[in-house]
Parts: C-alpha cells; structure tokens; sequence
C-alpha cells in the first residue's frame, strides 16, 4: 500500500467528517470497507471478538469511573467553592484574579476531565467578578479558555487513559508523567499573567482589598476535598497500591463521603450525575471501539509501516520529526474535535516516532499538549465556545480568540521545550519506577 | 500458482524468540519449507488483537496461521491448558515429553471445535520465582504477596501460604519497588529485560510452567494444499519448532547467568541475583502440585466442555511418564 | 425514548457506584489484610461491556455522538436537514453492523462453552449475554429514530429534522451547565 492510498484515504474521511457525518461511524464504515479489500470477508467475521475485547477492557474501565468523579465534586458544589477560596489567596499576585481562573481550574483539573464543565463552572463565577473589578475582557477570556485545558494534562486524564490503551503504555506511568508538565505549564500561564500586568498595567483589574489571615486560613477548607481527593488518586497510583482503575474507584468513594458531607445525596443529584457519566462515557467508548476497529485494518494494511518507511525516508532528526509533527496537529487540531484527533492518529503516529527512538510515555504527554493546543485553537475549538457561551456582556467571538493567542504561543513554546528537555516529562515516571 | 499466506505472530514485546526464529522464519517462508508461497506476517500487538480471541480470528479466516498464546486461548478450549499444568514440566525434558503425549489430544479438540490443525507446541521457558526479601524454599512464601499471570498459578501460591496479586507485566517492576508484592514469577528473560533484577535480590529458577504457545493453521488452508506441500509445511514447522525448543533453553540457561552475574552472559544484562538452590523438599512440592492442586480444578472444568478430557490427558501422561 | 434513556443512565450510575466500592473494599483488603476476593478486574471489565452499550443508547437520545459541526452550521438549511437524516440512518446502519458481528461472538461462546480463566471461572455467556442485550437496544433505539427521521424527510418536514437530529454544539450543552449551575 502507498503513501498515495494513504493520504487519499486520510483526506477522504477528513471530508466525510467535515460533512458533519459521526465520526465513529466514519471509522467504521472505513474500517470495514478497506478491511474486506483488503482482507475479504473473514475480516467481517473477527471484528465481533475485538468488539467485545475492547469494551471488556478492564483498563478502560477507568474512564467512567474518572468521569463520575469529576460530576460528583462538581455538583455537589464543592469544586464552585474552591474558587472563592483560591481566589483569596491568589488575588494580590499582579494580574489578581486571572491567577485564580489559572489556579481554579487547574486544582479543578486535578479531579476532573470535562473541560466543558470546568470552564463553566470557573467562567460563570468568575466572569462577573472580573467584569466588576474591571479587568479586561480579552485578558479574563483567554485565561479561562487556557485555563480549562489544564484538565487533560494534570492527572487524572481521560485523554492519557486512552492514549494508553491505544499505545499500549503504562496508564500509572503515564499519569505520573503529567504532574510535572502539568504544574510547569500553569506556573507558565501565571508568569505571563503576572508579567502582562506589569508592563501593560491597563490590562490589570482594580488593587485587591487585603484579606485578614484568619479568613485566608478559614478558606482553605475549601480545599481540602479536592486536595484529598487528588492525594487518595494519585497517591495510590504513586506508591504503587492501586491499578488506575482501583484508584479511580477510590476517588469515587472519597467524592461521595463528601457530597454525602455537604448534605447533597439526593435521588435529582444522582440522576444527574449518571446521566451526565453515562452521555460522555457513550460518546467516548463509541469512538474508541470504532477507532480499534479501524485499527485493525491499518494493521493488516500495514498503514502504520508505509508512513514510518515515508517520514524515516526524508531522515529527519528527532526534533525535526517533532516540529513537523507541532505543525501537523496544530493544523488538524483547527478542524477536528480533539478526542478523534487523537484516536485518528496514535496508531500511526506512535510507530513513526519510536522508530527514531522517542520514548512513547513522553510521546503521550505531547499529544495531550497537542490536544489542549486543539481546544484553543479557532475554529473548531471547544474551550473558545464554551467561555464565549459563559460570558452574560454579548461582546464578539473575537475576543475569546485573541485573549487564548498568547496561551497557545505559550504551549507551543513548552511542547519546543520538552523536545529539548524531555526530563521533564521523563524524570518523576522514572525515579517512580525505581530505575 | 503462488500461495498468499497470512500469518499473525506473538506480541514484538515478547522478545527474542519472536525477533529471531519466528519472524525471520516466516519472512523467508518459501526457503524455509520449500513452499511457493509468501507470507504477510503481523505482530500480535501491532494489530490490537486480545490474545484471548486468537481462536475465534483463526477460525473467522483471518490469518491463515497464528502463533496461539496456549495459557489465553484455553478461555475457548480448556483441554489446551492439560498441557502445562502447574507443576508438569518442571524442566526442558519433561516439557517435551508432556507435549508429544498429549498434543494429539488438543489437535484434535482444536480440528473439530476451530476448524484448525495444530502444527507445533514450543516453550517461552520456565516461569520461575524473583523474591526482594529474602527466600530460601518454596514454603518462605508463606505470607507474602506473589505476582501471579494466571489462575493456575494464584491456586499453587495460596497453597504455599502466599497471597497472589494478578497484576499485568507492564506494572510488575514498580509493584516490586514499592513493596506492593514481594515476589513475581515469569521467565527470566522477560524479568531482565524488564529490569526486576534492580528490585529483587533472589531468583529461585524451579520451573512452575514452561510458558507453551503453539502453531495453528486455518483447516480450510491446510486443505487448499497438495499432499505433497502439506509434508513439507509439516516438515518446516517440526524444524521451526525443534529449533524454538533449542533456542527457548539456551536462552534461559544464558539469562539465569546473566541474572546472577555469571559469564557468559550474551543475551541480556548482567546483574548479580543470589541463585536459591532448589531443594529435595520444593521438588516434591512442585511435583505434587499436580495431583493435589492443578489438575483437580483444571479437570473439573476442562470435563464440562470435553467429557473425555481429563481421562484421556490421565492415559497420555501415565504412558509418556512410565516410559 | 427519553425514560428509557433516563433508566439506561440509572441503572450505569448504580453499577459504577456499586464496582467502585467493591472494588475500594478489595484494594483496602489487600492492602491492610493480604486478602483478595480476585475477581474485582474482572467485575470491572463486564460493568465496562454492558454499561458503555448501554451509554451508546444514552448518547444516542442526548446526541452526544461526535459531529464536526463547524460547516454543517453555514450549510443551506435543506443541506443541513439532509446531512442531519443521513447521519442519523447512518448510526442505525452502525447498530445493526455491531448487532450483525456482535451474534457471532455469542453463538461462538455457546458453542464452545467459554469460561473466563480467572478465579471466579465465570461462564463467558452470562455477561455476554446482558452485553449483547445493550447492544440490541441501542440498535432499536437507532433504527427507532432513523425511522422517525425518515418519516420526516417523506413527509417534508424538513425543520422538524433538523430541530430533533441536528448535532448538538457545545452552545447548547453549556445552556444545561448553566441551568445545572443554578440549582446547586
Ligand atoms: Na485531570
Ligand atoms: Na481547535
């Protein structure tokens, strides 16, 4: 099979897609025709048994339980809390409240995956609150829009649990990778914050009043649910006690001792709870299954093998390979939602790279950056219409778009950075492992 | 007229045997048997086939030859794990008895229930024992945690006093840092490239299983075949598998060296394991283990799907072990 | 439909709730005592088989299954109605396909009587079962709404298309964050 097959075919779905058919549905029908070109009518026969493997997949069966978490602490309303906690803390750093949309929704990232619920939450509270103290509103946007992305990178993350088990890789590993990322990339969004208030003091809301230190104190229980929540997961995971599935259910349970503490177990919470769990977990495993089975036929087509001999015939270095590859998902990103994004390429972007030797737990965090680069990214960027959706003033879409600029420049930069400093995504996972 | 034969292989991550005798055979498979024929060989891992589906896929036509992981597949055909009970083949020799006796048996479930001929069964190699405490014989499990693959082997560990903990190949090494197990059990091969040799100080190398796969063939193909091809691909398979049996051996006598830091070393890292001599005591344990433990729960089940199954693997071990 | 969706989603929540504390319980066990029930992964992996397809059907009411709508928005409404009743004809094909494929897993089950190789020796048919019964329903609730879809386009209701199938953009999704948001 050639290149040309290859792109043809890679072009086709993204019309197919672009027409608005489902994307699951694109896979399969692609899946299953190419398949039986290829292979004949056996392949019809043998897609039940990997049907059944994957939703059998007792790794996979991570990522409800992660979403039922999040649900949980964000209808009981203890996530809506730990912004106005953060934000005494945070609010006399310059830039003032843009740290605590930072802070918020990456302390709300550590708990959750949905990035459209964070934004939400996070935006609803905070946009008034901005809007009165008078910051402005390209700065206030932007940062809630990049802000919410955080959630696919610090751990738990929906997006590294599928990347795991497309690429076959270490979900625990995986999700230790994320942390120093995770907290490096918003320290990052709070320098540039602090340093655009210092040069462009316009941009900066009104000086903050001082909060008294017992107040500050008396508001950090407000944090605590979520601290603890993050430390029973990620805890368990690091010194090895659970499986991420086990440490899933644990984050479970805790999160339903403390809704069950804020007095919030009623039949219309869980309703709501499970459904929300039960749409989003259908809409994911739809796609995952369907990209396995197109998967197979990639396999048997040998698609995999034709692209990594195409890139390695250009002999490109490693980071050039990389670069190209920035550039690549940053362009498909633009028009495709990121979870297919994701399912679409791993298969066959992960042979390519650790054939010039690229470490694939390293690889996995790079494209979750690629993804959060995705959701900011006009336009087909979820982020931007969530945040445009939250704001109450009726101002242009415009401006959420230009207020996320900086926060893409600032990913891409750091993605750069790891391809020169890979440590970084590398060290904890290794040091955890004991090597 | 040229045969397209379609072959799905073990998992690339399985390692050398995969790498050097079984690709290498089929990407010059007409040499090799002297078929006109060329083959189109995919890694187990590379398609994101499950393991345990192998027999469904082959039967469904798929692959016309599949390297069939025994331990996952018997999911679908029980008889198939008569063959590497725990305990049967404490070591090399005994392995290749047990299998020339009772591999007539599984051909024979797998040509009526899966449309497919066995042509070979060859060894990854002893499963054996990597503790971080320390550990003199067998009964020292008591006790401790144990990482387990199968169920097989979970039932002979809590029989010695030992908790199993089933945790995937992949976790093992971190499992065995933080103390979450003691002790883990695989080949130790797989456990040096994996580098459990960092995390543990003792290896004790008595056999629990060999760890058997074997060569399967769509029956539909197999008869598309001329007589005459049909011998030579027999032919070129019985090689195939003789020189896996010889390679398996080599392999573990060079990564026990290598565990326990003895020259030569040639295939893997050198580290330096204390080597836990076997004793008179763990040999009767493990070959008691048999009648007391694998094969009661194995026959009860196995006799569910194949009424005649536990008499026949009775008559076939008795006659090969009383030769 | 929609109270059908309402306990497809209840009985999933339960039975997520249901494994994370059994599951909690087991790894606590194992952990403190050295004791292990041995089939919690197991559990896990069959709440994941019957549960999903039973979120396939939830989706399915809620139209959550990805649509790229970034151009389907600027099409002419008539192209949009039409892209909307493909779309969802083309998502019962899916559920009949899986359906289709799906019995062969259970007949090849029954036949060869397939146990798991775990602990608990589970026959393989019993979850399979209960799987394959999700997946039946989520393809009688596609086929339901092709029809009804259908029924649309032959009558030319058009809008009426469009307003009951058209993907759902995140706009829309928020307007429920939103509402949700309010009672807490
Ligand atoms: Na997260
Ligand atoms: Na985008």
């Amino acid at each position: 099979m050639g290149v040309g097959v290859v792109f043809t075919g890679f072009f086709g779905m993204m019309g197919l897609l672009l027409m608005s058919f489902p994307i699951a549905v694109i896979m399969v029908v692609l899946g299953v025709i190419g398949g039986v070109l290829l292979y004949g009518w056996p392949l019809l026969n043998s897609m039940g048994p990997v049907i059944w493997g994957v939703q059998n997949e007792n790794i996979l069966t991570a990522v409800p339980l992660f979403i039922l978490l999040g649900e949980l602490l964000l209808r009981s309303g203890i996530a809506d809390r730990m912004y106005g906690a953060l934000a005494i803390w945070l609010n006399r750093l310059p830039g003032g409240l843009l740290h605590t949309n930072i802070g918020c929704c990456s302390l709300f990232a550590a708990t959750s995956g949905s990035s459209v619920a964070t934004a939400a939450t996070v935006g609803t509270v905070a946009l008034p609150n901005l809007k009165r103290r008078g910051y402005g509103s390209r700065q206030a946007l932007g940062s809630l829009a990049a802000g919410g992305t955080l959630g696919i990178l610090i751990p738990p993350s929906v997006n590294l649990l599928i990347y795991g088990s497309l690429a076959n890789e270490s979900i625990g590993q995986l999700f230790i990778a994320g942390i120093i990322p995770g907290i490096a990339l918003t320290l990052l969004f709070m320098v540039y914050i602090a340093s655009e208030s210092y040069f462009i003091p316009a941009s900066d809301g009104e000086e903050e009043a001082k909060v008294p230190l017992a107040m500050k104190l008396a508001a950090l229980k407000h944090l605590v649910p979520p601290a603890i929540i993050f430390a029973v997961v990620m805890g368990s995971i690091y010194f090895g006690i659970a499986t991420p599935t086990e440490s899933a259910a644990l984050g479970v349970v805790v999160a339903l001792a403390f809704a069950a503490r804020e007095g919030k177990l009623s039949l219309e919470f869980f309703d709501n709870c499970f459904r929300q769990t039960a749409k989003t977990t259908g809409m994911i495993l739809l796609i995952i299954t369907a990209a396995f089975m197109l998967n197979v036929t990639l396999a048997l087509g040998g698609i995999a093998q034709t692209m990594t001999a195409w890139v390695a015939s250009f002999g490109l270095a490693p980071w050039a390979l990389l670069m190209a590859l920035i550039v690549f998902y940053l362009f498909l990103g633009m028009f495709m939602d990121v979870l297919s994004m994701q399912v679409l390429t791993i298969p066959v972007a992960l042979p390519i790279v650790t054939a010039v030797g690229i470490d694939p737990i390293w690889f996995g965090i790079f494209i979750v950056l690629m993804c959060e680069l995705g959701m900011i990214t006009p336009p087909v960027g979820m982020n931007l219409y969530v945040v445009q959706g939250v704001r109450t003033d009726g101002g242009p879409f415009r401006d959420v778009v230009l207020g996320a600029i900086p926060y893409a420049l600032i990913m891409v930069l750091f993605t750069i950075l790891l391809i020169f400093v890979p440590q970084i995504v590398t060290w904890l996972p290794e040091t955890m492992s004991g090597r | 007229e040229t045969y397209q034969l379609k072959a799905l292989g073990q998992p690339v991550a399985t390692g050398l045997i995969q790498k050097n005798v079984e690709q290498p055979f089929f990407e010059n498979f007409a040499e090799k048997t002297g078929i006109d024929a060329t083959v189109d060989y995919k890694p187990l891992d590379v398609t994101g086939i499950k393991d345990t589906e192998q027999l469904r896929i082959l039967k469904a036509g798929l692959f016309d030859i599949v390297s069939l992981r025994m331990s996952q597949v018997s999911r679908d055909e029980p008889t198939i794990l008569g063959l590497d009970l725990v305990g049967l083949n404490p070591d090399y020799d005994t392995g290749r008895k047990t299998v020339a006796a009772f591999q007539d048996k599984v051909d024979a479930q797998l040509q009526a229930k899966f449309n497919t001929k066995l042509l070979g069964v060859w060894p990854f190699g002893p499963q054996v024992l990597f503790c971080e405490p320390e550990i003199a014989q067998l009964s020292d499990l008591k006790g401790k945690k144990v990482r387990v693959y199968d169920q097989n082997l979970a039932n002979f560990v809590s029989s010695v006093g030992g908790t199993p903990v089933p945790i995937g190949f992949p976790d093992v090494h971190q499992s065995l840092a933080r103390g979450v197990v003691d002790c883990a059990i695989t080949g130790p091969s797989s456990a040096n490239s994996a580098g459990w040799p960092e995390v543990t100080n003792y290896m004790l190398p008595v056999a629990f299983q060999l760890a058997l796969n074997g060569y399967g063939i769509n029956l539909d193909t197999w008869n598309k075949l001329s007589e005459e091809d049909q011998a030579k691909l027999e032919a070129g398979f019985d090689t195939l598998v003789e020189d896996i049996w010889t390679y398996s051996e080599e392999l573990f006598d060079d990564a026990v060296r290598c565990n326990i830091g003895e020259e030569p070393c040639e295939t893997v890292k050198k580290y330096d394991l204390k080597l836990v001599e076997i004793s008179a005591a763990d040999k009767d344990i493990i070959g008691n283990a048999v009648t007391e433990i694998s094969f009661p729960t194995w026959a009860e089940v196995c006799d569910k799907q194949n009424a005649s199954c536990s008499a026949d693997w009775k008559a076939a071990i008795d006659a090969a072990l009383t030769q | 439909m929609e109270h059908f969706a309402a306990f497809a989603a209840r009985l999933f929540g339960v039975a997520l709730v249901a494994l994370s504390i059994f599951v909690s319980i087991e790894t606590v066990a194992r952990k403190l005592f050295n004791f292990s029930f041995e089939g919690a992964d197991e559990l896990g992996g069959y709440v994941l088989a019957i549960g999903s397809s039973l979120a396939f059907v939830v989706a399915l009411v809620d139209r959550a299954h990805i649509r790229i709508d970034v151009l389907h928005a600027r099409f002419p409404k008539r192209l949009q109605a039409v892209m909307d009743w493909l779309s969802i004809v083309s998502i019962a094909g899916l559920g009949l396909f899986i359906l289709y494929v799906g019995r062969i897993v259970i007949v090849d089950t029954l036949a060869y009587g397939s146990t798991a190789p775990t602990p608990w020796a589970t026959p393989l048919i019993w979850p399979q079962a209960a799987w394959y019964a999700a997946l039946c329903l989520f393809a009688l609730a596609s086929i339901y709404m092709a029809v009804r879809a259908t029924v649309h386009v032959i009558n030319g209701r058009l809008d009426q298309v469009t307003a009951e199938f058209h993907p759902k953009g995140a706009i829309e999704e928020l307007q429920e964050e939103m509402e949700d948001l309010g009672r807490r």
